[in-house]
Parts: C-alpha cells; sequence; structure tokens
C-alpha cells in the first residue's frame, strides 16, 4: 500500500473534525442571543455565587513536605529494587544501598537543619531572621 | 567492583564527596569562606586525580566510558567551575542571604557536566542532563533580592523542561525502533534495522538533536538564550555558557559518533542546516545589542554553530581525528574565553546589589583607562571572540576551518566566513567602548589581589593558547 | 646557541612592558629596562656568536612553532650563518651602545618610555629582519622596522613638520616595499617556496642566467632594497627623516635599518648572481647616488643633514660593491659604516644637545677645545668617513674601488670622485664645526653615559678595519688581485681633498652663500619638487575626485542588509516564553517534516 493511500483517511479525519468545530461554534454564535445582563460575564458555577479571589496563597510548607514526600517516596522505591534482589546482590548491593541511605541520611540532616521542616517560623542554622 | 573502577571514577567520587561534606557543614557550621574552601578543595582533590589518571586511562563500564577525551573536558569543567567559584563569593554575598548552598549547586553541577562528558549510555545522558540542569535552574535563581534572575530562571525551567521531554522522547522512540539504550549498541541495531525501524529511528534522532540543540541554544532553540544569559548573576552566565554547552556539546559528539548517526544523510543535512542558520541569525542578532551580556548570549548561540561544522566534518572517517581535535581545542579556546569576559563582567556586579546588574556598553566606556587590567581583559576576550591572531580564539577557528576544507562543506564554511565577518563589527563595537575616553567611572571598584590575581591567569590563558598553541595541540593529539 | 630565541625577545618584552607600564615606570626604571635589555640581548649575542665561529656551521634554528593543525604548520625559523652572525653583533652592539648614549639624550623629555618602547621594538624588528629564514618573516621585520621609523621620526608629533616628515619617510618606502611584495610573490609563484635557503637552491635550477623572470624578481627586490636603503630614486626620505630624535638617526638612518637593503641583496645574492642585467643597475645606481648625495652633503649646513646624505651617500658605495659582486666587501663596509657613522651622529648630537638643538655647524665653531672628547670622537668619524689610512673605512672602502676597477674602470672612476667629495664635506664639517671664532659656548656637559658609547664606538672606527668577517662560507670568492696602485691613487685624492677642505675653511669662514648650482644642491637635486609635480598633485587631484564614489555604496548595501536582518530578527526576541516555546515546537515540527517527507 502507497503511503499516500494511506494518509487519506487521516487528512479526511482531520479536516473533519476541523469543520465540526467551526460548525459548532459559528452557528451559536449566529443564532445564539446576546444579552448585557450583570450575571453575563460571570462563571457559572451551578448557581452558587463565586466568592474571593482565585490565587490564594498556601503556605510555602505545604509544597515543601510535598517535594519531601516524593523524594524519600522514591527512595523507597529504589530500596525495594534493591530488596527484591538482595540475595543476587550479596554484599556489593548492601555496600551500595547503604551509601545510598547514608547520602540521603546527610541530606534529611541538611534539611532539618536549615529549618525546612520546621512550620512557621525558620529556624536556620546562621540566619537571624530580620526584624 | 575492581580498583581500575575505583580509579576511573575516583574524580567523579572527589566532587561527590565534597558534596556531602558540604553537606554537613552548611547544616552545623554555616560560613561562607568555609563553604568556598570546601568547593575549591574538592575541585582541587578532583583535578589532581585527573592529572594521576592522565595519560592511559581507558575505562569502560556500560554508562560511563573513561578516556583521554572524558578526562580532557573533565579537567577543563573542573578549571572552569573552580574559576566561576573564585569568582562568585563576593558576588553572591551582595546579593544573597545565604552563600553556602550556591557553591553546593555549583559542584553538583559540574559532577553532572563530568558525566556528561563521560556518558557512552542514555541513562548516563539523562542523569548527566539533569544534574546539571536542576542545578543549573537554581543557580541562575540564586540571587533573593531581585525578578531578573527569577525571570530567567523560570523561562530556563520551562524551556528545558520541554526540551528534556522531547529529548526523552526521542530515547523511547529509538528504544522502540532498535531496543538499544548504550550508544554502541544503538550503533548495532542501526545497521540492521529495517525500512520500519529506519523511520522511527530517524524520528528519534531529530527528537534527540532537538532536545541537544536547545541546550546548545542552536537556531531555532536559541530564543532562550539572551534572556537566560542577562538574568542570570555574571558568574552563573559565565558556568552556564561554558560549561554546560561544552559537556552538551561532549556527549552531542561522542553520541553522535559512538552511534553511528553520522551515516545518515537525513541527520547530517538537519544538522547543516542548524549550524548554518545558527552562524548566520546568531551574529545578526548580535549585531546592534547594546547589553554586552545579552550580545554574549548571541555570539555564544553563532559559536556553537562553528563548532556543529565539526559534527558534519567528522562523518568522514578520514577527518574523524582532525575533527575532534578542532572541537576540543575549540572548546577550550571558548571556554577560556568566555570565562575572561563573563570575569570583567562580574566585576562591576560587586557593588550593585540592588538593581540589575550594569552589563551594559555604556558601563564599558573607558575601562581601558580606568581600570587597564579589567579593560585588557575583555579587551584580549572580544579579540578572541573575533578570532583575531594570536589570541586563542584565532587558533581555535582556524583549526575548524582546516576541519571544514578537508571535505565538501562550502556552505558551512561560507558561512563561517560571513559569521566572522559580522561577528568582528560588534565585538569591535565592545572594543570601542572599551577604549573611549570617558569620565562618568565612578562604577568598578578596586581590584583586589583577588580579582586581579584571577585576571591575570585569564589573560595569560587566552593569549598563551594563541601565541604558543602547540603544547594544548600536542596534548589533544596525544590522548586521542 | 639555544638562547638564540633570546636574542630578539628580550628588546620585545621590554618594549610591551615599557608601553603597557608607561604610567607606573620611574625614569630610572625606564632607562634600566630599556638599555638593559638590548644590553642583555648584545651579550647573549655575543656569546652565541662565540660558539659560531668556534664551530663555523650554519644551521637552521626553529624558535617557535606557532601551531601545526594537520598538515598545515606554522614555524619561525632562524637561519644562523656568518652574515647573521655579523649582523645581530652589529644590530645589538651598537645598538646597546646608542640606548645607553639615549639614556641621557632623552633624559629631559616628556615621553622616555615611549622613546625606549619604540627604539626597543625596532632593535627587535630589526633582529626579526635578519635572523629570518624565510622571505615572508624577513618581511615581518622588514615592515615592523619600516614602522618604527614612522614611530621614532615623527617622535616630536607636536611639531607638524615632523609628522609629515615621518609621513614621507613611511610612504617612500612603501613604495619600494610594494615592489618587493610582488617581488616575493613573484618568487613564490616561480619556486613554490620563500624559504630563502631553498629558494637560492633551487632556482639556479629553475632559471637560466639572464631569465627574463629572474631579472624582473631581483628588480623589485632592489625596489624594495632601495626604498629602504634611501638609493635613488627613492632617496627623498631619508634627509627629512632627521627630524627624529639624533640617537634614533644614528641606529636607524645610519647603523641599521637603511643597511637591510644592502643585507636584502647580500642574503639573497644567489638569485642576483642569476641576473647580471639587475647587477649592473645596482652598481649604476649605486655610483649614481654616491655621487649626487656627496654634491648635496657639500652644501648643507645643518650638521645632521650632511651627515644623512653622507649616509645615502655611502650606502651607494655599498651598493656599488654589491653590483660589482663583492659582497662581502658591502657587508664590511656595512660594518664599518655603522660604527663611524653612529660615531658621528652621536657626536653630532653631543653637539646639538650641548648647544640647545642648533643645527646650522655655521652657528657653530670652536668647539675643539671646549668639547675635547666630542672633537675627537668627530674626528676620528670624519676621518674614517673620509677613508684616511688606518682608519676602518680606509679598508671597506679600498676594498670596494678595487672591486669596482676590476669590474669597470668607469665606475672605479666615479667611486673616486665620490670618495674625494666625501674627504671634503666630511672635513668641511668637522673645520667649520669645531675650528675658528667660537660663536655659541656649551653649557652642559655629555657625562660619562654618552661619552662611554663615544669612547667604544671610537675603537671601533679605528680598529674595525682589522676585523676579519666570518663571510667566506657565505659569499662566493671575490677575485683578490691586490692592486696597491690602487690604494695610492686613492689615498692621494683623498689627502688632496682634505688638504682642500683644510685650505678653504681653515683659514677663513666663507658664508655658506648662495648660488645656482649651490642652491640646486642644497635641495638635493630638487627631486622633491619634481616628485611633488610628478606624483603627489595627480594623486591628490584623483583622491579628490574619486571621494565618495560608487564603490562605497556596495558596502553600504552590506551593512543595511545585515541591519535589516538584525532588526528582523530582533523582533522575534520578544521575551514572552510562549514565543520562545513556540519557536521550539516550530522547529521540531519543521524538522520532523523534512525527515517525513525523505523518509515516506
Amino acid at each position: 500500500m502507497s503511503s499516500e493511500a494511506a494518509l487519506w483517511p487521516f487528512i479526511v479525519y482531520f479536516l473533519a473534525v476541523l469543520a465540526l468545530v467551526a460548525t459548532m461554534l459559528g452557528l451559536s454564535w449566529l443564532l445564539g442571543q446576546r444579552r448585557a445582563n450583570q450575571a453575563t460575564n460571570l462563571p457559572f458555577e451551578s448557581g452558587v455565587l463565586s466568592v474571593g479571589t482565585p490565587q490564594i496563597h498556601f503556605a510555602v510548607e505545604f509544597y515543601l513536605i510535598a517535594i519531601f514526600f516524593v523524594i524519600f517516596d522514591l527512595e523507597t522505591v529504589f530500596i525495594f529494587a534493591w530488596a527484591v534482589a538482595f540475595f543476587e546482590l550479596g554484599w556489593e548491593g548492601f555496600l551500595a544501598v547503604g551509601l545510598f541511605i547514608f547520602i540521603l541520611t546527610i541530606a534529611l540532616i541538611y534539611e532539618w537543619r536549615s529549618g525546612a521542616l520546621d512550620w512557621g517560623q525558620k529556624t536556620r542554622t546562621g540566619w537571624k531572621p530580620e526584624r | 567492583m575492581n580498583s581500575g573502577m575505583w580509579q576511573a571514577l575516583s574524580p567523579l567520587l572527589a566532587l561527590s564527596g565534597g558534596t556531602v561534606v558540604l553537606m554537613l557543614q552548611i547544616a552545623f557550621h554555616r560560613n561562607p569562606r568555609w563553604s568556598v574552601a570546601i568547593t575549591q578543595l574538592s575541585l582541587l582533590l578532583g583535578a589532581g586525580l585527573l592529572l594521576w589518571l592522565w595519560p592511559g586511562s581507558d575505562y569502560q563500564s556500560l554508562l560511563l566510558r573513561v578516556d583521554g577525551y572524558a578526562l580532557l573536558l573533565n579537567l577543563l569543567f573542573i578549571l572552569a567551575a573552580a574559576v566561576t567559584c573564585w569568582l562568585s563569593p563576593a558576588y553572591i554575598a551582595l546579593r544573597s542571604e545565604q552563600s553556602g548552598e550556591f557553591f553546593l549547586l555549583l559542584l553538583l553541577a559540574t559532577i553532572g557536566a563530568m558525566i556528561l562528558a563521560q556518558a557512552v549510555h542514555v541513562a548516563s545522558l539523562l542523569l548527566g542532563l539533569e544534574l546539571l540542569g536542576v542545578a543549573l535552574y537554581a543557580l541562575i535563581a540564586y540571587p533573593d533580592r531581585s525578578l531578573l534572575p527569577l525571570e530567567a530562571a523560570v523561562k530556563y525551567l520551562v524551556l528545558s523542561g520541554a526540551a528534556s521531554a522531547t529529548l526523552l522522547f526521542g530515547f523511547a522512540l529509538a528504544y522502540a525502533g532498535t531496543g538499544q539504550l548504550a550508544f554502541t549498541g544503538l550503533s548495532e541495531s542501526l545497521a540492521l534495522a529495517g525500512s520500519g525501524a529506519y523511520t522511527l529511528v530517524m524520528a528519534a534522532s531529530v527528537m534527540i538533536i532537538c532536545g541537544l540543540a536547545f541546550k546548545l541554544s542552536l537556531v531555532p532553540f536559541h530564543m532562550w538564550t539572551p534572556d537566560v544569559y542577562q538574568g542570570a548573576p555574571s558568574p552563573v552566565t559565565g558556568f552556564l555558557a561554558t560549561v554546560s554547552k561544552g559537556a552538551v556539546f561532549a556527549v552531542f559528539l561522542r553520541a553522535f559518533l559512538e552511534t553511528g548517526a553520522y551515516q545518515f544523510p537525513i541527520i547530517l543535512n538537519s544538522l547543516a542546516a542548524i549550524a548554518v542558520a545558527s552562524m548566520l541569525v546568531g551574529n545578526l542578532l548580535a549585531l546592534r545589542q547594546d547589553n554586552v551580556k545579552r550580545l554574549l548570549a548571541y555570539s555564544s548561540i553563532a559559536h556553537m554553530g562553528y563548532l556543529l561544522i565539526v559534527l558534519l566534518v567528522c562523518s568522514d572517517p578520514a577527518n574523524h581525528d582532525l575533527a575532534v581535535e578542532a572541537a576540543l581545542f575549540y572548546l577550550v579556546a571558548y571556554t577560556v574565553t568566555t570565562l575572561a569576559a563573563f570575569a570583567v563582567l562580574t566585576w562591576p556586579g560587586y557593588e550593585q546589589y540592588q538593581g540589575p546588574e550594569h552589563t551594559e556598553l555604556k558601563h564599558l566606556s573607558g575601562l581601558l583607562w580606568h581600570h587597564p587590567l579589567a579593560g585588557l581583559l575583555m579587551l584580549v576576550a572580544m579579540l578572541s571572540l573575533a578570532g583575531i591572531p594570536l589570541t586563542a580564539g584565532f587558533v581555535g577557528k582556524f583549526y575548524l576551518f582546516s576541519a571544514a576544507v578537508t571535505g565538501p562543506h562550502w556552505l558551512l564554511l561560507g558561512s563561517l566566513v560571513v559569521g566572522s565577518g559580522i561577528g568582528i563589527y560588534y565585538y569591535l563595537r565592545v572594543v570601542y567602548y572599551l577604549l573611549r575616553r570617558d569620565d562618568n567611572h565612578a562604577l568598578l571598584p578596586n581590584a583586589g589581589w583577588h580579582e586581579s590575581c584571577l585576571a591575570v591567569v585569564l589573560l595569560a590563558a587566552v593569549l598563551g593558547l594563541g601565541i604558543a598553541p602547540q603544547s594544548l595541540i600536542g596534548w589533544i593529539q596525544s590522548i586521542l | 646557541m639555544n638562547a638564540l630565541w633570546l636574542v630578539p625577545l628580550l628588546p620585545l618584552i621590554s618594549a610591551v612592558i615599557l608601553i603597557l607600564g608607561s604610567a607606573w615606570l620611574g625614569r630610572r626604571a625606564v632607562a634600566v629596562l630599556g638599555v638593559g635589555s638590548v644590553g642583555l640581548a648584545a651579550l647573549l649575542t655575543a656569546r652565541v656568536v662565540t660558539a659560531f665561529l668556534g664551530s663555523g656551521e650554519a644551521s637552521t634554528q626553529v624558535l617557535w612553532t606557532w601551531m601545526a593543525v594537520g598538515d598545515f604548520s606554522v614555524q619561525v625559523a632562524a637561519w644562523f650563518d656568518g652574515l647573521t652572525a655579523v649582523m645581530m653583533s652589529v644590530i645589538t652592539g651598537v645598538g646597546f651602545l646608542i640606548h645607553l648614549y639615549s639614556a641621557r639624550f632623552m633624559a629631559e623629555d616628556d615621553s622616555y618610555a615611549r622613546y625606549f618602547a619604540y627604539l626597543n621594538l625596532f632593535v627587535a624588528a630589526m633582529l626579526v629582519l635578519v635572523m629570518a629564514d624565510n622571505l615572508l618573516l624577513l618581511y615581518l621585520g622588514w615592515e615592523g622596522v619600516g614602522a618604527c621609523s614612522y614611530l621614532l621620526v615623527g617622535f616630536w608629533y607636536k611639531d607638524v613638520a615632523n609628522g609629515a616628515a615621518a609621513r614621507k619617510a613611511f610612504i617612500v618606502t612603501r613604495v619600494g616595499d610594494t615592489a618587493m611584495a610582488l617581488g616575493l610573490f613573484l618568487i613564490l609563484a616561480e619556486l613554490g617556496t620563500l624559504n630563502i635557503q631553498s629558494v637560492l637552491q633551487l632556482a639556479p635550477g629553475h632559471w637560466a642566467t639572464g631569465d627574463t623572470m629572474v631579472v624582473l624578481a631581483t628588480v623589485l627586490l632592489l625596489g624594495g632594497a632601495v626604498g629602504k636603503s634611501a638609493q635613488l630614486p627613492l632617496h627623498t626620505w631619508l634627509p627629512d627623516a632627521m627630524a627624529g630624535p639624533t640617537p634614533v638617526s644614528a641606529l636607524i638612518h645610519a647603523a641599521t635599518m637603511v643597511t637591510a637593503g644592502v643585507y636584502l641583496i647580500a642574503r639573497t645574492h644567489g638569485l642576483f648572481l642569476l641576473a647580471p642585467t639587475t647587477l649592473e643597475i645596482i652598481a649604476w645606481l649605486g655610483v649614481l647616488t654616491a655621487l649626487l648625495a656627496a654634491c648635496s652633503a657639500l652644501v648643507q649646513t645643518d650638521i645632521k643633514r650632511i651627515l644623512a646624505w653622507s649616509t645615502i651617500s655611502q650606502i651607494g658605495y655599498m651598493f656599488l660593491a654589491l653590483g660589482v659582486g663583492a659582497f662581502g666587501a658591502a657587508i664590511f663596509h656595512l660594518v664599518t659604516h655603522a660604527f663611524f657613522k653612529a660615531l658621528l651622529f652621536l657626536a653630532a648630537g653631543a653637539v646639538i644637545y650641548c648647544l640647545h638643538h642648533e643645527h646650522n655647524i655655521f652657528r657653530m665653531g670652536g668647539l675643539r677645545s671646549r668639547m675635547p672628547v666630542t672633537f675627537v670622537s668627530f674626528l676620528l668619524g670624519a676621518s674614517a668617513l673620509a677613508a684616511i689610512p688606518f682608519t676602518s673605512g680606509f679598508y671597506s672602502k679600498d676594498v670596494i674601488l678595487l672591486a669596482a676597477w676590476q669590474h669597470d674602470p668607469l665606475l672605479f672612476v666615479a667611486g673616486l670622485c665620490g670618495a674625494a667629495l666625501t674627504a671634503f664635506y666630511s672635513f668641511r664639517l668637522l673645520f667649520v664645526a669645531f675650528f675658528g671664532p667660537a660663536q655659541q659656548e656649551p653649557d652642559r656637559t655629555i657625562g660619562w653615559v654618552m661619552a662611554v658609547p663615544l669612547g667604544l664606538l671610537c675603537v671601533g672606527a679605528l680598529a674595525g678595519g682589522a676585523l676579519t668577517l666570518p663571510l667566506t662560507d657565505v659569499f662566493p670568492p671575490a677575485i683578490g688581485v691586490v692592486n696597491h696602485t690602487i690604494e695610492y691613487i686613492a689615498i692621494t685624492v683623498t689627502l688632496a681633498a682634505v688638504g682642500l677642505a683644510a685650505w678653504r675653511y681653515l683659514r677663513q669662514r666663507p658664508d655658506p652663500a648662495s648660488g645656482g648650482l649651490r642652491e640646486f644642491w642644497f635641495a638635493g637635486w630638487r627631486v622633491d619638487a619634481l616628485y611633488e609635480l610628478l606624483w603627489v598633485r595627480p594623486y591628490c587631484w584623483l583622491a579628490k575626485r574619486t571621494q565618495g564614489e560608487p564603490v562605497d555604496h556596495l558596502y553600504n548595501g552590506i551593512v543595511a542588509l545585515a541591519r535589516a536582518n538584525h532588526r528582523t530578527l530582533s523582533a522575534l526576541q520578544t521575551g514572552q516564553l510562549r514565543w520562545y516555546a513556540t519557536g521550539m515546537v516550530f522547529g521540531l515540527v519543521v524538522l520532523l517534516a523534512v525527515l517525513m517527507r525523505a523518509a515516506l
């Protein structure tokens, strides 16, 4: 089968999609009624009025904790992979994972000491908050 | 696990150990001086181990290969990192409350670059690339008192993420087509691949090229370059321009050669088009640029375009050695020269911690008269970038030229010549500003021994490579 | 021998330091650096030359490999043989003495560091010129000394006339340099190499004696030599070049640079031997220059201009020697001339120094008792110049006249006339400036810094004739029939001329009266006016006419094109992330589309 023949259905389908979307938008624009009421430009939330700004400030700690979760969760993935092949890898594997966990521990110590785990007031080493 | 492996990996391990120690130091005793000392020490150790490994190392594992090529580039990256580390403390101290992590990130980025130069497998490529990239996002955004770095970091993060995704997609397609991920394995499979896999593999190659071309800021993936260069703190820009690009080019070249991608005319033609576009567009964009950092960004686009010529030349096995030599020499020359330029740009940054850096051309006006050493360094750097004889840049460009004339690359050669011609205009424009007699120059503090030492070393390096390049050429020839 | 590369490098480094550090270096530091570097170079040269005299083997030394890329390799190599040894000794030796002298002579000048920087740079370039093993490097040195000469002639640039003199020196020699460059191209095209030794080896096989091409090539080279060495018809720049400081005149415009043309011809004598026509031209050009310049020297009143014309005339003798195939004699005269002419210039400089920039000899007088050291120096220098027996100039000129006699008696007669004129004008200068009633009182002393170079050069001017130059391996042996008759004739004529000068200028002091011939000679045979009419005016007219002509529009078009492209591309750098991402996607899609087009 030649390649162009194979492409035809796709092209037709693509054009059909374009035509359908254009028709729907065009018809609604042509046929639909237009009003300029107070509520016209409000988002439709099943009749409930939206209150406040959509840009809510969450405390940055939420994200930090989330990231830590991802990091340490991934750690368990690696350790799990090692555990499955525990006997095949032997002492070499044990040492490698030991090193891995050691470095992660140091990372944990670093996070702890630099205040990443504190909520609210930070107590970073060597840093005095400005008043 | 044998002693050969430990030896070959010892430079990487030295730097990794350095990061661990640095992390502990920051956790328990936050002191910028200590951080700098630990960083420099581990860089020094890494460089020492590289030199110890020097001539005969050829260690190969599934992921990494430590040969002369990798050693030379690793040494280059470590030295560039050391220069960056030497430049940064005063700059960062004024712009951020805490400078310890800066050096941590610098070390991590260096490790990433080193891995890239050693990578012979898609996995190690990605590992190195992401280690380098992620550390760079943070480094770019490091100054916490201004918006420009943040903007630059976000732009780089988003676009670089997209590029990495493209790259990964390419790898996935390649794997789908061949079932291989190591460079050499890919090459074997490519030779056997049928016509069905051929299309798949070509699409994969194009996507991989696009991903890497982004990191090298080749046209049309270049648009981020000026904004990021301008926004990033000057020392980091220097690092990004030299180490990041050098490392990506190193892995690009290695992948290109070892996967046998050079056998496919489509790939060669795409690369040629990208190279020509980069040389012309980069130089044209730099033409009337008034910000020196943006100017250097555009010029780096052009320089990466020049460098791409090497890839096309080495597709002919007869010229392979000459081409790789040219690439290595050019990378060294470009790195040294660019670091020199950014060293000078970092200087004025010491003073103004509020607001954007003073890196407009008018801020350099009369530099040579007010601060002869800084002015001279900038002058020499510009001449070297322009490729004026007796500077490193000339020898590098000449190398490229003599590599290119070995084959039928007339279009590339023409672009090289035209591009260099345009380039001279804007480099000399900087020189013109440097030489102006102006009085409005209270910007630069008097250089301390710290900056003067570095300036003298960089000056000697740029001129030395131009006047007596033979020692480095001999070195490169001996390791290939 | 390994120290060879240091010899040109030392003055070069010193020049670079002086240029860069002119603001910070004290006068003493400048003097120590400027004089010391050349002094060290002289010591090294002495060592190298001693070693060479022991072994006597000519050799090529690669001083520096710039780069070897692929098959292409740039090496800077020195060819070291007897000729190189002689030239290097003269340049560093005489150069050092002149540097030392300058340390005091220029002590009160504001641009002390600039002066020594240029002077050191000159020495470096001159050394490159004589050490070069290929003609290209030689050309580099050739242009280098030209540039230094330009800088030093116009050293006191605040006076417009000095700037004009410098420009004239540069442009006139440029004419010769262009010819020389053409000659180099011709040699490269014909022989495929510019390495001097290869050229000399290949030439006899490639060209028959008297071949048109070799005559053309040698004539073009001769053009360069004529320009640099101020011979007819490109001699007009040298008298004006006296605008520079006197030590500069001594070093550049007497001892070294102006003899570069002689060196060039001697170095490539193998080519010239293939072109007897050119040799004949050289001989006649030389003797003609010697005569004409001597006539001009006869009537000058400015002490430096007299010496300048005499330099032109003496180099004419060297050309005569070259033309008759006595290359060794030419180099011998070059060496002795370097001694006695440097001595004369430095002594003249001492007079000028002590009399507050007085140049007119008729306003001097009676200096014999007031400046005894200078007087003795001048006496010895003038004697050597006039070729009084047992001075160095006598021996070297004698050999030249002998060679001329053997070649063509007519040349000999002309040379003899020149010798008589030389003796006359040199002693006229001596008698007018140093004898007779005093006109001005010197109020400064020259001190040991200036006296020592004078003393050493006196020794050179006296005893230089006893030197045996190691040139036997370099040049074909001259036909050595000693003819004492020639010698006696020369001595008689010289002494008679000295006597005549004494008779005319010791009894009374005739004013430099005007007169037709006198003015004609004073103006250097009015060649300058002729050139002004023939070349300068038409050229300026043409230049005015072609100002802002269409050729420029082409370049403007290129600039406009580049700028337009720049504007278009800059418009794409919006700073907006979405555009950047779009650009990337666009690139990816285009590449993929091209790929699919080819693959499917």
